[in-house]
């Protein structure tokens, strides 16, 4: 399937948590980071980030720090918390249970009900 | 954790704001370039890379806006916007700007500046040490909480252990000679544990030694920084120099600091007390204050039974002085300030009904001003405008009213203070601490704010729920219904207040009257008083202090002008005064017999000086010596309650002092004469049982009960009042005592009711005020509906009305809001002028008269603010009427 999905409405938060669990990044790295793990699957407006980068901060989901990019450009590396850590744990559940049940309710056969 | 991380992201990116800006643009510009620099890599070239970047990165301003308000930064904007279209709307209104502020000044400045003096008089902790642990212990006997005797004092203190401290104080002034001229001046005389009680250390100095509250110490004084200030030039050298008080070099110890007033008596000296073991055993002479400090730990409760074991024990021991009398303690603060609760509470109302009336004013405006927007607002819907925001955007213009009403209203607050601190009671303690500080500004803020959401919210409400189709259609000649009835309804509520506070008003300037009515029981014309007070020092022995007394009289009755003179231990309404208990002869030795009754210690002279009618019996003459038989002249009050159905003349009673054979040996005074009943506390006063005994005869005790101290009364021949004459003539008779609180004796009338005058008048202004602003409620509306029906009016005239029917229409919609109003406002009245009973005189809270007068005036009014609408209803022309629209 090479198509391109466009984003779950409200799953981008989760996904900007996800990837800077795994390290300091800005957010053209964020973008790229999540393209690169969903194999170019995955179509995200480049300038919605940045609302949602801010939101999360704003949260304190997230922390920011000035720093200097792989080019030598001024860059803001953005890491995740504590608290977001917690948050991104229970984004992952919720969405685990709820891709579940969701899948449960459309793979129910006639004869089921 | 969260919320205070987007508090702290919202302060840095609002008060940041430039910077957050700054860095916003360096990341998204940083981003762009990065995605450029990759697609270069891929082989675009520069200047399509950079378009390509552009393009898919979207709309730059719009991220930027949705980040703002990802970190709240928008709502702050808006808020400023919506405040800046306010005040261009504002702008465009200037007649109803006005007006609004205007109202809502008068009413959160006369709020705040009522507010004022209830925080400086009540809600201000006292200036000591956890004010909250300090209690005043009173005696109570038969139902009255009374000053407490040394001996019970003693007893208490010795067998109490629920106080950290305890302590005892009475108020006493002193002659003092400080420069040259001889001074009275207030002090108090109190124990070493006084000034621990009270947990306050002096500015300079020390406080007294428990040596030094020993009898036959040397005398030393502390005194208050105030008179340190005035009287003794701020020398900072003073402690340990002496100062003459009342005759006698005294050695200054300690300064205490201007707040330091803790029986809120303003005294400038404290001596100690320094108990005699005489003094201590007494239990018949009850005028110490007591304070004490509570243990930590120990609640009031418990402090109470302890006394209440202590009291069955010295009602034991003391079966004399003692029976029936308990003791009760309360809160320092309460006691003390009790008394100016009931009429500040009742001001305080009174602002808030004023306020709530000036606020449905407002809204009153605002709605019909709705009404005339509703296209506008209608329009900016159709923009896109979110009724949440079109809410917001209305609150907020009326959030500037708040705010200019609310600046207006401190600047009012702020000279209706200075009015008041000069001109209110000088009787309530605190008063002149009252002043616009901290957390007036901050009760005004609170008010302007509550005000404008109050008479903002439901215009805004209404408007924002307007329903586009139905503006845009609508012609204008059809009023909205509900709409009026909301107003009518303000108006019913305005007018309802408006009446509380009349009939409340009414009755005070109604007690008034009656009282200034009231005949004192003799002529106070050409009456001037003055006391004075001679020393221990010199005058200690009876003999001295009664001659001096009578040679001041001598010399003060030769003066030029001066028809006679007299001393009085206290002449009526100059304050003070000492009861005794009379036991009328051929009842038997029980407490349940005395009459508790005021002494009066009087030179022969007195009675026809003052003028009090003699009904029955003689007058004093100079041959009523202790030589002779011991008499008395009662008032009509005392012969009634002893002998209710027989002549007083002749009978006898017992009191004052006890016989040679010891305390149970009775001294009889024969009542020679009964005179007319005198208001001596105040004309709103009940008449006291009252006895007069000679000046000649008085009990040598007597002189240490009134302190040595009496009241000069001369009468003049009408002249000038001889003010210095009197000073001179005491000051040749005995060196060094002045003569203080001298005036005139209307002066000293006027000023027992200067309290009551004083409530009576700021009622009565926030009457009149709540008056002005109803009928400007009623003019209001009415105004409105007429301008309404314009078209209905019109038409009706059209088809052969007549002008007294129109007018009677719109009197008639006037009247009828008034009369609604009427009726709440008179049940609500007769509720709450109950409350008002205590600071009444002769009247009855439900007076008919009042309610009635009030009553009128209020329909009166209201007919005359519904006239003009009336008028202006027919001169309605129905050719221009019907091309209204």
């Amino acid at each position: 399937m090479d198509k391109q999905l466009d984003l779950l409405q409200g799953t981008l938060d989760m996904l900007i948590l996800k990837a800077v669990s795994l390290g300091p990044l800005h957010g053209y790295g964020i973008l790229l980071r999540i393209q690169q793990i969903s194999k170019d699957r995955l179509e995200i407006q480049q300038g919605s980030l940045y609302p949602a980068l801010y939101r999360l901060e704003h949260q304190g989901w997230i922390a920011s720090e000035w720093g200097e990019s792989e080019n030598k450009r001024k860059a803001k590396y953005y890491t995740l918390t504590a608290a977001g850590k917690g948050r991104l744990q229970a984004e992952t559940d919720n969405w685990n249970s709820m891709a579940d049940v969701i899948r449960g309710i459309l793979g129910t056969k006639p004869e089921e009900v | 954790m969260t919320i205070w991380n987007r508090l702290r992201s919202w302060l840095e990116s609002t008060l940041h704001r430039s910077q957050m800006e700054q860095d916003m643009d360096t990341e998204l510009q940083s981003h762009m370039a990065a995605y450029a620099d990759d697609l270069i890599r891929g082989g675009v070239s520069r200047a399509e890379a950079v378009r390509r970047a552009r393009v898919e990165f979207g709309g730059i301003e719009r991220v930027k806006e949705e980040a703002r308000e990802a970190r709240g930064v928008r709502l702050l904007d808006e808020l400023l916007q919506d405040l800046r279209h306010g005040v261009r709307v504002l702008e465009k209104s200037p007649g109803f700007a006005a007006v609004a502020i205007l109202t809502l000044g008068l009413g959160i400045g006369a709020t705040t500046a009522i507010f004022s003096v209830v925080n400086a008089v009540l809600l201000r902790p006292l200036a000591i040490e956890d004010s909250s642990r300090v209690v005043l212990l009173q005696e109570q006997w038969r139902g009255s909480l009374n000053d407490v005797s040394v001996g019970n004092y003693n007893d208490i203190k010795k067998l109490s252990s629920s106080y950290r401290e305890i302590s005892s104080s009475n108020n006493v002034s002193f002659n003092l000679e400080t420069q040259g001229i001889p001074e009275r001046v207030d002090g108090e005389i109190v124990t070493s544990s006084y000034f621990l009680t009270f947990g306050v250390q002096p500015i300079a100095g020390r406080v007294f030694t428990a040596d030094e509250d020993q009898p036959g110490h040397a005398p030393v004084v502390v005194v208050s920084e105030r008179f340190w200030r005035t009287s003794l030039h701020a020398d900072g050298s003073v402690i340990g120099k002496p100062i003459r008080v009342n005759g006698l070099p005294t050695t200054v110890v300690g300064v205490m600091p201007k707040t330091f007033d803790p029986l809120l008596s303003t005294s400038n000296l404290w001596v100690p007390a320094a108990f005699t073991p005489a003094q201590l055993a007494e239990h018949d002479d009850h005028y110490l204050a007591v304070m004490a400090r509570l243990k930590a730990g120990v609640e009031m409760a418990k402090a109470q039974s302890e006394l209440d074991v202590i009291a069955q024990r010295l009602q034991q021991q003391y079966p004399l002085d003692d029976a029936d009398r308990s003791f009760r303690i309360q809160p320092l603060a309460s006691a003390l300030l009790g008394d100016q609760r009931l009429s500040l509470r009742m001001m305080l109302a009174a602002v808030g009904f004023l306020l709530l009336i000036a606020c449905a004013n407002i809204a009153n405006l605002q709605l019909a001003r709705s009404r005339t927007r509703q296209k506008e607002i209608a329009l900016r819907a159709a923009l896109g405008a979110s009724p949440n925001r079109i809410v917001r955007q209305l609150l907020a213009e009326n959030l500037v009213l708040g705010l200019a009403g609310g600046m207006l209203g401190v600047l009012l607050a702020y000279s209706a203070i200075s009015w008041i601190v000069a001109h209110g009671p000088a009787e309530m303690p605190r008063l002149d601490q009252s002043r616009i500080d901290a957390s007036t500004l901050a009760f005004a803020s609170v008010v302007a704010l509550l005000s404008s959401f109050l008479f903002g919210l439901a215009p805004a409400l209404r408007s924002a729920s307007t329903r586009l189709n139905e503006v845009f259609k609508s012609a204008s000649g059809v009023a909205g219904g509900s709409r009026d009835r909301v107003r009518s309804l303000l108006v019913v509520g305005e007018v309802s207040l408006a009446l509380i506070l009349m009939v409340g008003a009414g009755l005070l300037i109604r007690s008034a009257l009656l009282v200034s009515h009231v005949d004192p029981g003799f002529d106070t014309s050409n009456v001037i008083v003055g006391r004075v007070g001679l020393p221990d020092a010199g005058y200690h022995e009876p003999a001295v202090a009664r001659q001096t007394f009578e040679h001041m009289l001598d010399a003060a009755d030769a003066l030029p002008g001066v028809e006679s003179a007299a001393v009085v231990s206290r002449a009526p309404f100059a304050g003070g005064g000492s009861s005794n208990g009379l036991l009328p002869e051929g009842k038997p030795v029980d407490l349940a017999n005395v009459v508790n009754s005021q002494l009066q210690i009087i030179s022969p002279s007195y009675l026809s000086t003052a003028r009090i009618p003699l009904k029955a019996g003689r007058d004093f003459t100079p041959q009523d010596t202790r030589e002779r038989s011991f008499v008395a002249i009662v008032n009509e009050t005392l012969a009634r309650t002893i002998w209710p159905d027989e002549t007083a003349i002749g009978k006898r009673f017992s009191c004052c002092e006890s016989g040679p054979k010891g305390r149970m040996d009775p001294t009889w005074h024969e009542v020679v004469g009964v005179v007319a009943d005198v208001r001596a506390v105040g004309l709103d006063r009940q008449t006291q049982p009252t006895f007069y005994i000679p000046l000649a005869q008085m009990p040598p005790a007597s002189w240490d009960w009134i302190g040595r101290t009496m009241d000069l009364v001369v009468r003049t021949r009408g002249g000038a009042v001889p003010i210095r004459e009197l000073q001179s003539t005491v000051a040749s008779v005995a060196p060094e005592v002045p003569i203080y609180r001298l005036s005139s004796m209307q002066q000293k009338i006027s000023s027992t009711l200067e309290r009551s005058h004083f409530d009576t008048f700021l009622l009565s202004i926030f009457a009149a005020t709540a008056l002005l602003l109803s009928s400007v409620g009623i003019y209001g509306v009415l105004s409105y509906m007429v301008a309404q029906r314009t078209r209905d009016i019109g038409i009706r005239m059209a088809l052969g009305a007549s002008e007294d029917r129109i007018v009677w229409d719109v009197l008639g919609f006037g009247v009828r809001l008034a009369a609604i109003g009427l009726a709440m406002g008179l049940a609500g009245a007769l509720a709450a002028t109950r409350l008002l009973s205590s600071l009444l005189y002769g009247v009855h809270p439900t007076d008919a008269i009042t309610f009635a007068v009030v009553s009128l005036l209020l329909l009166l009014v209201a007919l005359i603010a519904s006239y003009l609408p009336a008028r202006r209803a027919t001169r309605i022309d129905p050719l221009i009427a019907l091309r209204h629209d």
